[in-house]
């Protein structure tokens, strides 16, 4: 990697300086940007997956589905939006106003913040730390909470069965996610999502974790399914034993936290899948080599702003596959249990993650040219 | 060694799970190429079929005011209004109403009536903003059922049963397509041919 592709930050700092502002009111300046742009990304992205949800959903089951508010539909997240927005915000009798109104808001909050670490590229992501993978997994831990505080606090006996099952699973399920992270994390020889992807992009497609890491790649997703609990792993809102779980209670704004919160975590689960094992950003071929065969130069402009918006699509078109591929699996398999959830936990994928976290260590020792020296 | 083996059995439980969730994730992949089996309902409307029971209809000319569709109706429902009128000896009807919000469309009435003044319909659109609009009087309920075949807004649709053997699409249908089987009339025609040809048979015999 020898060049830095495009620094935006950099730039509009030195234009803002070139105005007249001390370096301190440029970077303050800057700051809001990414976040606002991050933020409003990330509630387009669970716009389109609603949308595509419904869509989906309605193609597996040979319905057409929304077709009505604007073209296919596509109006329809913004309806659901205005619709949750104007609705009475309810509070139980007999809840806890603090613990009820708290929970959401834990559930929304974390999601998002994980959102800092998601690289699109380069340079394309809010702060590049060098524990953004630990970070990720430790805020993406504070969720359970909050769904415990809403289940608890609702003053219902199927919001608190809700809230503890979500708290259950998503303890159970964080170790093998964490595990197979580590795997990754071992091989990238760093924590920052940049330097994964960066170790994943050398010769494209064939560089790529997915075949250095294959347990650790079906780990992770069920792993993730189970954390952002969709379909086969949704006990905790399971809605024909439980209504709606921990959300039973809530209407309005609150609930649309909720929906914002789950379907923002899918998406990020599946930006998280594409930045781990499928080469984040980094197109099949490497951009490097299509730009020696045609000649460019790597500090071109044009190229810089072709890879960047390459990056951009290329790590969406990666992250959609993985939505989509929830989408069809909440189509395709039955709820499980909570025994049974517990039991593929604790009894098959911690043991499973374990054995791939050794063998990752065991081939990197032996192998250190391809497992990451 | 029966360590071995039981890991072994484990790992290919799992590949063999994977690989039916696999297969099933196939099949649901495989309906999201199909046409959609609804019926856009404002657009298209199923044809009701012959026996279906709708909004019933009433004429009141000929009714004789005899609340025979009273007594046999499960919730006694249809409300007759009549006086009986000395100088012709007759009851005189004023009003006949039936309330279709309670209404369970059993056609218990129309099966009983001795003068066929009640008929079924195939009008199953009731939607109204008050539930006392259901409340069809002698006029409402003379009104003529409007057909689903000639409203120009509407794409009449086959339902399942009236479709060619094999079809189950009821869109886009080939001109003339019959369902499958035999159509009544045929079937009429078929038995009438069989009786002549036993009589024909039975007249040639040598007795």
């Amino acid at each position: 990697m020898t060049t830095t592709g495009i620094d935006l930050q950099r730039s509009f700092e030195t234009a803002l300086r070139n105005l007249g502002l001390s370096p301190g009111a440029a970077h303050a300046l800057w700051i809001p940007l990414p976040m606002l742009l991050m933020v409003i990304a990330a509630t387009l992205g669970v716009m389109v997956m609603t949308w595509l949800e419904r869509k989906i959903s309605a193609a597996a089951q040979q319905r057409i589905g929304p077709n009505m508010a604007g073209p296919q539909g596509v109006l329809i997240p913004i309806a659901d939006g205005i619709k949750l927005l104007t609705k009475e915000d309810v509070l139980p009798s007999l809840a806890d106003p603090v613990l009820f109104t708290l929970g959401p808001i834990l559930v929304f909050l974390p999601v998002f913040l994980c959102y800092l670490v998601v690289p699109f590229g380069q340079n394309l992501l809010i702060s590049n730390i060098a524990i953004g993978v630990f970070f990720l997994i430790a805020t993406s831990s504070v969720q359970p909470i909050g769904l415990l505080m809403s289940g608890y606090g609702s003053n219902n006996k199927y919001s608190l069965l809700g809230g503890l099952r979500a708290a259950a699973q998503s303890i159970s399920y964080e170790l093998p996610l964490a595990l197979s992270v580590l795997a990754v994390v071992l091989m990238s020889n760093g924590l920052d999502t940049v330097g994964i992807v960066e170790q994943q992009s050398g010769l494209g497609i064939l560089s790529w974790n997915v075949w250095r890491q294959p347990i650790g790649f079906v780990i992770f997703l069920i792993a993730a399914l189970a954390e952002t609990e969709r379909i086969p792993f949704d006990l905790p809102e399971a809605e024909e034993e439980l209504v709606a779980g921990y959300h039973t209670e809530y209407s309005g704004i609150k609930f649309a936290l909720f929906y914002l919160g789950s379907y923002a975590n899918l998406l990020l689960a599946s930006l998280m899948a594409a930045v781990l094992y499928l080469g984040g950003w980094s197109f099949v071929v490497p951009v490097e080599t299509i730009a020696a065969w045609l000649g460019i130069p790597l500090d071109n402009p044009f190229l810089q702003i072709g890879a960047a918006v390459l990056g951009i699509l290329m790590t969406m078109v990666k992250a959609f596959i993985f939505v989509f591929l929830a989408i069809l699996l909440r189509w395709t398999v039955p709820r499980v249990r909570i025994d049974q959830l517990l039991d593929l936990g604790w009894k098959f994928l911690l043991p499973v993650s374990f054995v791939n976290l050794l063998l990752t260590a065991a081939l990197k020792l032996a192998f250190p040219a391809f497992f990451g020296g | 060694m029966t360590f071995l083996k039981r890991v072994g059995e484990y790992v290919s439980d799992a590949f063999k799970a994977a690989k039916y969730i696999g297969q099933g994730m196939g099949v649901v992949f495989d309906h999201m190429n199909r046409r959609p089996v609804t019926v856009q309902y404002p657009f298209e409307k199923l044809i009701p079929s012959e026996r279906f029971r709708g909004r019933i209809h009433f004429e009141f000319d000929k009714c004789i005011a005899c609340e025979i569709c009273v007594r046999v109706c499960p919730i006694d429902l249809p409300v007759v209004d009549w006086v009986y009128n000395t100088e012709l000896k007759k009851k005189e009807l004023y009003s006949y109403s039936i309330d279709f919000g309670v209404c369970i469309f059993c056609a218990n009435c129309v099966e009983f009536c001795p003068t066929n003044c009640l008929s079924v319909t195939e009008d199953y659109e009731l939607a109204t903003y008050d539930r006392h609009e259901l409340n069809y009087h002698q006029v409402a309920l003379g009104r003529l059922p409007s057909k689903v075949t000639e409203d120009p807004m509407v794409t009449p649709l086959r339902e399942f049963a009236y479709l060619p053997k094999g079809v189950i699409d009821p869109h886009d249908l080939p001109a003339g397509s019959q369902r499958a089987g035999k159509r009544p009339e045929e079937i009429l025609a078929e038995m009438k041919a069989a009786k002549e040809k036993e009589a024909k048979a039975t007249a040639e015999q040598p007795a």
